[in-house]
């Protein structure tokens, strides 16, 4: 299936969107912040990124910014616990953006998505 | 007016074009920092409009070589504008870098990059402007024209008569003004206006977008490779996608029989226009108190005319200006001119004659000079006996000259 980026400063989270995702058929790489995500980005190229917005130091949306202006078409998921990012004008370059909750499924879905969208997915 | 809606709409004056056409007067300046009318600079004529139109919120994006705009809008503009107890400013916004490393690719891109702006100031409208034209408008009804229909997109257009459609981009509207497409520079058959088989509408490159809906677009643009441009992208897709947008009939504030309104991004253009004002009813009305145009100015003393010997057999030393604009700090000091725009501190020494010309701040034109047709940027210091309009080789070996033989002698240049 895909390769996929998770960046997300939360340990627990990150292993569970590993362990979801990677049983979906996805090839899951994790990253605790925006800064290691870049580092990856330097020297790797996933198909799609899943972008949390609250992290200490660098936030997603800052990260975002940093990861479009590398390479504009790469696909990313701002995926948060918090809707009010949703009216930041900054966020509107992502191609979705997903409210975190219990379950994966409106994430599963918009990775289906965008991988529609941008061709990756038949 | 509704005041509500002014204070919902910020409004941006992209000012970072490279302005190659008007190349060498934009050697060492910005477009919009080009001088123009004696004392004045491209940019005032659009930043009086706001200020005419109790516009509140503005950000001049600059770019390119934008150092004697920046001192001329801190020096002239920001006490007429900047009020925070009132929530008015004017600010000048540099391209920050914030979305990437390069300069701004295209209009849309200038607006992507600074979403950051937008973020904060959270209008609801965003009035986009060029800061390159010449024309009087008031884009206070322009906003309430684009919120009562509800509007994505909404363009000012000015009628042009057929004949002239070829230059310019033209809507094809409906009869209520929503567009329907585009021609660019049509050269047969341009689309006219519903109910007037003569003129057309040709697009202003004035814009008010619903803040949301240019968000959108120049978001999703910019991960696209386009060229990034208002005119080019962004508009044609949202007309293509039967997105809400509109032709604002241009009003004139100008109260002139014709509709004024000039594109001086040429040289031609550029000296046309400014020639258009030493006539004696000038087609741009520049003595209207209830439209005034601001500029900052510094204080010179009031300008001098002197020597007046007699007209008689032998070239006599007078000094006089007929059919020109001659401002403070100007000499005229025992030569003639004739048909001309001066700046301040321009000096025209004894038995010079220059007529039909330009003459731009500190510029000096030596004894018996003969000056036709030329632009003279600043500081030039034109030698004693200097012939320059009279012989287009001659010119032309030295100075860019136009296809309408306007000679540019650019700013500084050492002669003689």
């Amino acid at each position: 299936m895909a390769k996929l980026l998770v960046v997300d400063d939360d340990k627990n989270l990150r292993l569970l969107y590993e362990q979801e995702l990677e049983e979906e058929g996805h090839d899951v790489t994790l990253a605790s912040s925006g800064p290691e995500a870049l580092d990856y980005l330097k020297s790797n190229r996933p198909d799609l990124i899943i972008l949390d917005i609250s992290m200490p130091g660098m936030d997603g949306i800052e990260a975002l910014g940093k990861i479009l202006a590398k390479d504009k078409t790469m696909p990313v998921i701002l995926n948060t616990a918090y809707s009010t990012y949703k009216d930041n004008f900054m966020t509107w370059s992502a191609d979705a953006y997903v409210v975190k909750s219990g379950d994966l499924t409106e994430l599963k879905a918009k990775i289906k998505d965008v991988l529609k969208t941008r061709g990756m997915l038949a | 007016m509704s005041n509500q809606l002014l204070k919902d709409t910020l409004t941006l004056v992209l000012s970072g074009g490279q302005g190659e056409r008007l190349y060498p007067l934009t050697r060492d300046r910005a477009k919009p920092a080009v001088p123009f009318g004696g004392i004045y600079r491209i940019i005032d004529f659009t930043l009086s409009n706001c200020l005419n139109s109790e516009i509140p919120r503005v950000y001049v994006l600059t770019q390119y070589k934008s150092f004697s705009l920046d001192r001329h809008i801190m020096l002239g503009w920001s006490s007429l504008f900047n009020n925070p107890e009132l929530g008015r400013f004017i600010h000048i916004l540099p391209p920050q870098q914030r979305t990437g490393q390069t300069w701004y690719l295209g209009t849309a891109d200038a607006i992507y990059q600074n979403i950051y702006t937008l973020e904060r100031e959270k209008p609801e409208q965003v009035l986009i402007l060029a800061g390159d034209h010449i024309y009087k408008m008031n884009y206070a009804e322009m906003v309430r024209y684009h919120v009562e229909r509800k509007a994505d997109l909404t363009i000012a257009c000015v009628n042009v008569p057929k004949a002239q459609a070829n230059q310019l981009g033209i809507a094809v509207c409906d009869v209520d003004n929503r567009i329907q497409g585009f021609q660019e520079k049509p050269k047969e058959n341009p689309a006219t206006i519903p109910g007037d088989p003569e003129n057309c509408f040709a697009s202003m490159g004035i814009y008010v977008f619903s803040t949301e809906s240019l968000v959108r677009r120049v978001s999703a643009d910019a991960r696209k490779e386009t060229a990034h441009d208002f005119g080019k992208n962004i508009i044609p897709e949202m007309v293509a996608e039967n997105a809400r947008v509109f032709a604002y009939p241009f009003k004139d504030e100008n109260k002139k029989d014709v509709a004024y309104w000039r594109d001086v991004g040429t040289i031609d253009g550029y000296y046309e226009a400014n020639m258009d004002l030493t006539e004696v009813n000038p087609l741009f009305n520049l003595y209207d108190e209830t439209w005034p145009i601001r500029t900052y100015r510094e204080q010179f003393p009031p300008a001098k005319f002197v020597f007046s010997e007699p007209q008689g057999e032998h070239p006599s030393r007078r000094g006089q200006a007929l059919d020109s604009l001659v401002p403070n700090g100007v000499i005229i000091s025992g030569g003639t001119v004739e048909h001309c725009v001066l700046s301040p501190q321009v000096r025209i020494n004894s038995y010079s004659h220059v007529q039909d010309s330009i003459l731009m701040e500190g510029v000096s034109i030596g004894r018996r000079a003969r000056i036709r047709r030329a632009i003279i940027d600043k500081g030039v210091r034109i030698p004693e006996g200097t012939t320059i309009g009279f012989d287009p080789e001659v010119d032309r070996a030295r100075f860019t000259v136009t296809a309408n033989g306007v000679v540019v002698v650019p700013k500084e240049m050492p002669l003689g």
